[in-house]
């Protein structure tokens, strides 16, 4: 077959004078260093893919507190016993092996931005030319009335993946026959909007095995959610009578909650759980508070390349910016993650910079082969990142799509977490 | 799963003319192929293994083009893969063409 190629200057997307950019590192003939904390769907990228476009030519350490970082997609799978919990766990070695990322398995304590240093748990540092952050959510314990430690145990909120799953799967295996489970979501905006529906599909897929005779109470504290008529079509089609979604119109607010009685007060009547899951509002990981790149809880970003408006310096990835339009998905920060390796190779190495493309999609289970899904593709404004345009499930799709969907979604698992680690 | 490119390839692949199949592929450059890459692989697996997305890598760069042509006028009919090609300009398909196309394939 005939192919010719004719090799031209993309001007649209190349931002001009990029190379001409002082590169004082390299002047002195060191490599610029780049350290990345958080080895999650938006840091792990990132490390993933600086390492590998500059071809050696960029440091790259990833800060990451753990050895095994489990997804908390697919976690809700997990649940429903449609996935192991080893099937979610992935290690660092593709990244160090393959890629030759430095992985330092500390926890990263304070970051001097005046110095450009990374202070580390156990004393050592790590210096940076540029920074990136991408170490996910805390949680604010304090949005929950009657909070106190037990809930960890008790409620299990599972919104960090690892042994809080496991814990919750658990929970649900034991609970009493025709026993009552609660869940209890964050208020907006919070990490994976669709996902504590999916959660409650899940849990209802487990117990209709189960406890088929079990109940679902769902305590929101937001009037709508993500993919609600899907969701709530599916729970009446696979799962009658079982899910009482509540809003808060109808309970009038949760005024308490005591994980000791595991009672759950609102106006509306007291909640008696036999199992729950209490998830709490959210704000940016502690570091990239510590990082003084906030305002309030999450911290804003440059649409076009992720650079933290308080810091051109520091890039900040996945849940802890504010990347709206963009939801708070792995997808997102992967996505993100592609955008800003391609500024920082261009603003240290001199290499090409395209213009900002992001995208993403979210995949939920709600039964057996019965997958929905959601997404969009972004492209950078002047103020936000802008909507090009979206898709979403439709809710009279055939039994076939649904499984296609959901067969896609495996594959998706499949393709982010090589992309991630390998 | 079985290439869902082999029904479309036989279909149309076969009435277009080497002229049409050279201009399809144009202005690729594929270091811009490889930069746009980086939204496909997220559901694209690059190590080349088919959990429910199929392989990319190694397909016929002319082939590729008219899949991804195919998607955006709507003729192959999909949501994701119609929004995905819906805002790639032709320049940027080529690119992801070639790109591609040198990937080592699944077998
Ligand atoms: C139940 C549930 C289901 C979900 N389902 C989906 C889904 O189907 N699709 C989807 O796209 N997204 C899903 N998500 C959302 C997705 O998990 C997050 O949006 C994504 O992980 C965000 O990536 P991140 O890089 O911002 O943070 P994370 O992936 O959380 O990574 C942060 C990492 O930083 C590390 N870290 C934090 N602080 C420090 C520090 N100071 N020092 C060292 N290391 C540190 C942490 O250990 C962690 O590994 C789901 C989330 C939940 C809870
Ligand atoms: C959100 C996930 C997702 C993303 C992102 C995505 N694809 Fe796809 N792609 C799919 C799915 C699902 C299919 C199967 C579609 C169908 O059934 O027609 C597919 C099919 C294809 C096919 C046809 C393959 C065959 O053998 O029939 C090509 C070519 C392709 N995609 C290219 C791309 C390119 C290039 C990109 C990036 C610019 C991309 N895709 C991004 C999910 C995705």
């Amino acid at each position: 077959m005939v192919t010719k190629f004719t090799r031209r200057q993309f001007t649209g997307g190349i931002l001009a004078g990029t190379t001409a950019l002082a590169m004082p590192s390299l002047a002195f003939g060191a490599r610029p260093r780049v350290a990345v904390i958080g080895g999650g769907a938006g840091g792990a990228t990132a490390a993933k893919y600086i390492a590998k476009d500059s071809k050696g030519a960029i440091d790259v350490t990833l800060i990451e507190a753990s050895k095994r970082y489990y997804t908390c997609f697919y976690s809700n799978l997990y649940l429903g016993g449609f996935r192991s919990y080893a099937s979610i766990g992935h290690n660092y070695y593709g990244l160090s092996v393959n890629r030759g990322v430095n992985v330092v398995h500390e926890w990263a304590n304070s970051v001097d931005t005046a110095a450009k240093v990374v202070n580390l748990g156990h004393g050592g540092q790590v210096k940076y030319d540029r920074l990136v952050l991408s170490p996910g959510i805390s949680l604010k314990y304090d949005s929950l009335p009657g909070y106190s430690p037990e809930m960890h145990s008790r409620m299990p909120h599972a919104w960090t993946s690892g042994t809080q799953v496991q814990l919750l799967r658990s929970k649900v295996l034991n609970m009493k026959k025709g026993g009552t489970f609660v869940m209890v979501p964050p208020p907006n905006p919070y990490r994976c909007p669709p996902g504590p529906y999916e959660r409650v599909s899940m849990i209802a897929h487990l117990l209709k095995e189960r406890n088929p005779t079990a109940k679902i109470i769902i305590l929101d504290p937001k009037p709508k959610f993500s993919k609600q008529g899907l969701f709530m079509a599916g729970w009446e089609k696979h799962y009658p009578g079982m899910i009482d979604w509540i809003d808060p119109d109808t309970h009038g607010g949760i005024k308490s909650i005591n994980a000791t009685s595991m009672e759950i007060e609102t106006d509306l009547d007291t909640f008696k759980a036999d199992a729950a899951s209490v998830v709490p509002a959210q704000h940016a990981g502690s570091i990239a508070m510590a990082a003084g790149v906030t305002d309030g809880d999450w911290c804003p970003i440059n649409p076009a390349n992720m650079t933290a408006k308080a810091d051109p310096n520091i890039y900040v990835l996945g849940d802890a910016s504010v990347a709206s339009s963009m939801p708070k998905s792995g997808f997102s920060a992967n996505s993100q993650a592609k955008v800003a390796a391609n500024h920082i190779r261009g603003e240290l190495t001199g290499s090409r910079v395209y213009e900002a493309r992001y995208a993403n999609t979210c995949w939920s289970l709600v039964a057996t082969d019965d997958g929905i899904k959601v997404g969009a593709n972004y492209s950078a404004g002047p103020e936000k990142i802008d909507v090009v345009s979206k898709f979403v499930s439709q809710g009279d799709e055939s039994a076939d799509v649904r499984k296609a969907t959901y067969q896609e979604s495996i594959g998706w698992y499949e393709g982010i977490t090589t992309d991630m680690f390998s | 799963m079985k290439p869902l490119w082999t029904v479309f390839f036989f279909a149309t692949i076969f009435c277009l003319s080497n002229a049409r199949a050279d201009n399809l592929l144009d202005g690729a450059d594929s270091g811009y192929g490889e930069y746009l890459s980086g939204e496909c692989v997220t559901c694209h697996s690059k190590d080349g293994v088919d959990k429910g997305i199929p392989v990319i890598n190694g397909l016929d760069a002319e082939v590729f083009a008219s899949i991804m042509h195919a998607y955006k006028t709507g003729d192959m009919d999909h949501p994701v893969m119609m929004m995905v090609a819906n805002r790639l300009d032709e320049e940027q398909i080529a690119s992801l063409a070639v790109y591609f196309a040198a990937l080592p394939g699944t077998n």
